[in-house]
């Protein structure tokens, strides 16, 4: 009982903090704008009867409603997305260093990110890129699922493995592309290939909102299967459970939420990897509430990145994708060590 | 023999194309403790795990309180037999309790959550394996008699007619091993079917109601401890000369293995060789 109230609490205190951050997110950066104005911003745009008399310039309306906002709805879904599918892969894997990148995801975005730019997508609609990775992603974890296959089973070692090989191959084709790209396309790669939220607009949110919010509702359903799905294959038989059903169930849904928010904001690291790990040592490895937490503090960590990147070289800006690198490994270091003798 | 709760009929199994075992069958009744004993790579887990449904069998049939195994469905299965299996390597800092619930998963839809009676349930579990204690401790920080006993404990409270143990002894010392027989006796006593393999014949001649023996591919034979503890057939079944001693104080089965004479010098001989004397 106490360990569930703990639980409960902790996910209330996650959600308040991400709260107080994407207030903090909407009012930093180049152009200050008052916590009141930024508010009064969101209450006239929503039409609720608050703030209506607070006069706002066409400046700061801009900045809120068409920079800010987007971009902090984006860095949570993102954050969230990345953050929830941590925990699923590994869980599915039953291994502590598991990420939504072993599997093809990443590498598939960057091959599909790089054929949009080659084939000049791009320069048709800002939707091409995210388009082209989302396709990418899904074609590489289908490929990957397909060549671990074994008379209607799939051994994890041989998804891990084919997931390597998959990768390798796609980042030979991602790389035998950009051989023969010019200067400004590599550049355009480059930009996408180092994670960010700058330059997000409504077009992202709208893109990302419905796939990574289905996702993560489905990953939060499943989370008490997963806690059986973790004792192991037999184990979960022996219970009752279909494995794999639930295994690839959830790994298509993981795998989907990933795709879609790596598409949108470009290769983030470590969110994935580090924030699971980082819950599973606050609260436990109950799932019920791992998910839950993992979402809600991969959305914080991304949103406080980002804030972090806008602020510590102003007026230039640090791409949240490395921030996130930057505060993400040597933690991960310290988990390895750690890890010698912990709960793993 | 009672009504029978498992039955088996001419029941083949292996990995792949290989044969491991061959026309088995056998019946066994309700309230039965049955023990699986052969040599080392015999197929005692394949067979558990085979009419578990854990792994596909090559021919033969298997059925459970008189319907197929392939007719039911996995949680309804799951309601019917317990497993404990051989190795299960539990990471991720899973506390006691938290194992023992899954005991409770067949019996829930898949959006229910676990309700206060089957924690109530887990915690009786608990108490009578003796791990109340180990509730709310990580299972990897405990020993490995405590492990065993939460999973018996999750065992327990699956609530099944028919627990199947595979080698469940393993690792133990000699005051757990012997906790672990008087378990199953227990649990049979409560009218439970328990089938469980097992490599400690001394013990299995004391608690088991019935052995069935394993060796050469097949199901050499199927009696009480008294049919089945004869020097012939476990020397048959061991490839060892094996000697069987009878307590006549308490009625129990001494069992141990012999030595011959050339074995002896040979070792010996060989042992100088490699301590250079």
């Amino acid at each position: 009982m106490l360990k569930k109230c703990y639980g409960k609490a902790a996910l209330i205190v996650l959600a308040c903090l991400l709260l107080l951050v994407g207030c903090v997110s909407l009012t930093i950066g180049q152009i200050d704008v008052p916590f009141k104005s930024a508010a009064a911003v969101l209450m006239q745009q929503l039409g609720l009867p608050f703030l209506q008399d607070v006069s706002l310039s066409k400046e700061q309306l801009a900045v809120i409603w068409y920079i800010r906002l987007p971009r902090m709805l984006v860095g949570m879904l993102v954050g969230g997305a990345l953050g929830i599918s941590g925990a699923v892969m590994q869980g599915i894997f039953s291994n502590p260093l598991a990420d939504p990148g072993l599997i093809g995801i990443s590498a598939g975005a960057a091959t599909g990110a790089v054929v949009a730019i080659a084939i000049g997508g791009t320069a048709g609609s800002m939707l091409a890129m995210p388009v082209f990775a989302l396709c990418g992603s899904i074609l590489a974890v289908c490929l990957t699922v397909f060549l671990a296959m074994r008379n209607g089973k799939i051994p994890v070692m041989t998804l891990l493995l084919a997931g390597v090989a998959v990768g390798m191959l796609l980042g030979a084709i991602t790389s035998g592309i950009l051989t023969f790209m010019n200067e400004q396309k590599l550049q355009q790669y480059l930009f996408w290939m180092v994670g960010g939220l700058d330059y997000r607009r409504w077009e992202h949110v709208y893109l990302a909102v419905g796939p990574v919010l289905v996702g993560i509702f489905i990953m939060l359903l499943l989370a008490r299967h997963l806690n059986i799905l973790v004792l192991g294959e037999t184990e979960a038989k022996a219970v009752g459970m279909p494995v794999m059903q639930f295994r690839m169930g959830l790994l298509f849904v993981a795998a989907i939420t990933t795709a879609t928010s790596v598409c949108v904001s470009g290769n983030i690291g470590f969110v994935g990897l580090v924030i699971p790990h980082m819950m599973r040592m606050l609260l436990g490895p109950d799932h019920r509430i791992l998910l839950p937490a993992s979402a809600l503090g991969g959305a914080l960590f991304l949103v406080f990145c980002d804030c972090l990147g806008r602020v510590v070289v102003a007026p230039a800006e640090v791409r949240v994708g490395i921030m996130t690198a930057i505060l993400g490994s040597p933690y991960f270091l310290y988990l390895l060590r750690k890890m010698q003798k912990s709960v793993f | 023999m009672s009504e029978a709760v498992i039955q088996v009929a001419q029941l083949k199994l292996g990995y792949g194309d290989r044969c491991v075992l061959k026309e088995a069958s056998f019946s066994i009744g309700k309230g039965e403790i049955v023990g699986i004993i052969g040599c080392n790579g015999a197929g005692k887990s394949t067979l558990l795990k085979t009419i578990r449904g854990l792994l596909p069998k090559q021919g033969g049939s298997v059925s459970y309180f008189g319907k197929p195994l392939e007719e039911y469905q996995d949680k309804e299965l799951a309601t019917k037999i317990a497993y404990l299996q051989q190795h299960v390597e539990l990471g991720f800092g899973y506390t006691g309790k938290d194992i023992v619930m899954a005991g409770r998963y067949p019996y829930m839809k898949w959006w229910e959550r676990e309700s206060d009676a089957d924690e109530r349930l887990a915690l009786a579990c608990m108490k009578y394996t003796g791990t109340a204690d180990l509730a709310d401790r990580p299972v990897n920080e405990v020993s490995g008699g405590q492990k065993q006993r939460i999973l018996i404990a999750k065992v327990l409270a699956q609530q099944t007619p028919i627990i199947f143990l595979d080698e469940p002894t393993t690792g133990l010392d000699m005051v757990y091993q012997e906790e672990i027989f008087r378990f199953a006796k227990a649990l049979a006593a409560q009218g439970k079917t328990v089938l469980m393999v097992v490599h400690e014949l001394n013990l299995a001649s004391k608690y088991c109601s019935r052995i069935l023996l394993l060796g050469e591919g097949t199901l050499l034979a199927d009696g009480t401890p008294q049919e089945v503890f004869t020097e012939k057939l476990l020397s048959r079944a061991y490839k060892a000369d094996i000697k069987v001693e009878h307590d006549l104080v308490n009625g129990n089965l001494h069992i141990s293995t012999r030595v011959s004479e050339a074995a002896k010098l040979r070792g010996a001989e060989l042992l100088r060789q490699i301590c250079g004397n």
